[in-house]
């Protein structure tokens, strides 16, 4: 008898229909099945935010939710973000700033950074610094990630 | 860390979760946020062979004001807190605690209930609930019952709740126009489990507080509350001797317990600073 | 892992040996016990599951008893293995002595937990053992009749 069951979802602007077993996480599905590699698994804890995506126009843990789940929403990976071009200052003061290395909590983190620029458009550093607490970078040291989120923040209010 | 295979059901009411929960027993899990039930799955600590998502019920869901009381559902999210103007109003203590939940991601799934219900020792929402003085709503086969949240949590991770029940909303007193809040939480890194918490509430005039709550957290098996230092500051003008003599007695009035990282004696140390903290705020607060 | 502690229960001494040594009593004690046989005089084997906050943990494991002083103590060695959650192994020293009230129990007992209940439970594992000896206690002196009395109201004040 299979467990598997029927979805279907938006994902990054277009209709995605599956038959999946109801234990595959959302990022799981989405890098396995749908091939967009853009989210990384790191802990499966919810910890290290590296499997940030956005359902419903929030960012959640992919690893922390299941795909049954996303049945009948709106999902968004960093490709789809970046096909927009939502995020295009954000990887551009990423990009000016180092504040990538090698990328791996990059997506998470931009995913992050845009929810907060959205929410908190006055957000001070420290601020910043504490939002951003949960995607943890091995790389950069984070200074570079909270300088290029600080830019965009001033770049928006004085536009 | 791949959860074992389960199957998965979706109720569209409360009466049907609550007759799944009985048909299904023991091998169900509830799933509201899942953000601590879907962690424990990841890594095999629990293999339900059925889960059940309530968070399709409207019935759980809203913030509202009716009559004296603000009344949350439920799977009203920590975000969604955070977010409300009516929580922002009534129940400003829950509004200083939320940033201190985990990070906006966990927040933006978790919900008010689901913390509740699994009454964690180093979670904010069970002492706040204690500290505002909330009523359990509690729906099972043979009805609705209403419990006070001191009596609600019982012992580690154990509350009121009976395995074929669900926690469905709390209703908590509007605030009064004098009351002040303070919470704090120490923790290694934001977002970590706290190492010690205060949750409070007081009434203020001039620089004498009265129905004071300062309810402790992460220090005990359940929320604690200092009643002897509430009694000592309760109707007396606030000065450094009496926070000093304050702080005293709620180190001493609580027995902490060790955890995996913090021994008994530094809670019982920083009992005192969160409550010394408290006070000093308190008494600056307008 | 060290869990060290007392319990006084109204029962007098044969018949809390007894029942520790009573496989249905046992059973009816040990919270979350599914099965439990014993394989020989020494020797029990058991089925547990904990259940702490959202972990539940089936746990398959064996105690052995040595150092035995009929009525008045005896050293458990336990071990189990609760599958993809981890493992448990440990030692337990228990004694009984006559006081005023009933029967007090001491226990000693050292363990370690290993797997992932160890490295992500661990964070409680001292306050949730505590609970599930409290737990046992209070179910073992019902089946007993007796009940846990409990420590801090003995008489001194």
């Amino acid at each position: 008898m299979s467990l598997k069951k029927k979805i279907s979802m938006t994902v990054n602007g277009e209709a995605v229909s599956a038959e999946i077993d109801p234990r595959r996480h959302l990022v799981d599905f989405l890098r396995e099945d749908l091939f967009l590699k853009g989210p990384h698994l790191g802990c499966e804890q919810g910890a290290c935010g590296a499997c940030t995506v956005k359902v419903n126009g929030q960012i959640i843990r992919g690893c922390l939710f299941l795909a049954v789940q996303a049945d009948g929403s709106i999902v968004e990976t960093i490709e789809g973000a970046t096909k927009s071009g939502a995020l295009e200052d954000l990887q551009n003061a990423f990009m000016r700033h180092n504040a990538m290395q090698c990328g791996f909590c990059s997506s998470g983190m931009l995913l992050a950074a845009a929810e907060l620029i959205e929410k908190q458009p006055h957000a001070t550093r420290a601020q910043v610094r504490e939002w951003i607490s949960g995607n943890y970078c091995r790389c950069t040291g984070y200074h570079s990630i909270v300088n290029a989120i600080v830019d965009v923040l001033s770049a928006r209010a004085n536009a | 860390m791949k959860a074992a295979q389960f199957d998965y059901v979706k109720p569209k009411t409360l009466s049907e979760a609550l007759d799944l929960l009985v048909e299904t027993g023991d091998d169900a899990r509830l799933m509201a946020g899942g953000q601590t039930l879907l962690a424990t799955l990841n890594m095999r600590l629990s293999e339900p062979s059925i889960l059940i998502d309530i968070t399709g019920i409207t019935e759980l869901k809203g913030i509202s004001v009716q009559g004296e009381s603000l009344r949350i559902g439920a799977l009203v999210t920590h975000t969604e807190i955070e977010d409300s103007d009516l929580v922002a109003k009534h129940a400003p203590l829950l509004k200083l605690a939320v940033p201190h939940i985990a990070h906006r991601a966990i927040r933006n799934l978790g919900t008010w209930g689901g913390s509740l219900a699994y009454g964690d020792p180093a979670a904010e929402w069970p002492a706040c609930s204690i500290t505002l003085q909330a009523t359990m709503i509690i729906r099972g086969p043979s009805g609705e019952r209403r419990i006070g949240a001191e009596e609600f949590f019982i012992d580690l991770y154990t509350t009121s709740l009976e395995p074929d029940e669900i926690l469905v909303a709390t209703e908590i007193p509007i605030a009064s126009k004098d009351q002040i809040s303070y919470f704090n939480e120490l923790a290694r890194r934001h977002g970590d489990y706290a190492v010690a918490g205060i949750a409070a509430v007081a009434k203020k005039s001039g620089d004498v507080l009265r129905d004071c709550v300062f309810t402790f957290f992460s220090v005990g098996a359940t929320p604690v509350v200092a009643t002897k230092a509430q009694a000592l500051i309760d109707g007396q003008e606030l000065n450094d001797q009496l926070i000093k003599e304050a702080v005293e007695i709620a180190r001493s009035e609580i027995e902490a317990i060790a955890d995996l990282t913090n021994s008994a004696e530094a809670k019982q140390h920083l009992i005192g600073v969160l409550l010394e903290r408290c006070l000093k705020d308190m008494l600056a607060q307008k | 892992m060290e869990l060290n502690g007392e319990q006084l229960i109204a029962a007098p001494i044969p018949d809390v040996w007894r029942g520790l040594n009573d496989i249905d009593v046992l059973a009816k004690s040990i919270p979350g016990c599914e099965e439990i046989s014993r394989v020989s005089p020494e020797e029990i084997h058991a089925k547990v599951m904990f259940k702490i906050g959202p972990v539940r943990a089936r746990f398959s494991g064996k105690l052995l008893l040595s150092d035995v002083i009929p009525e008045q103590a005896c050293s458990m060695a336990f071990e189990g293995s609760g599958g993809a959650a981890g493992f448990a192994k440990g030692r337990s020293r228990v004694e009984l002595k006559l006081v005023d009230g009933g029967t007090l129990v001491s226990y000693t007992t050292e363990a370690s937990i290993g797997g992932k209940l160890g490295q992500i439970g661990g964070r409680l594992i001292s306050a949730s053992a505590k609970k599930i000896a409290d737990d046992f206690f209070q179910k073992f002196a019902k089946e007993l009749g007796g009940e846990v009395i409990p420590l801090q109201s003995a008489p001194e004040d």
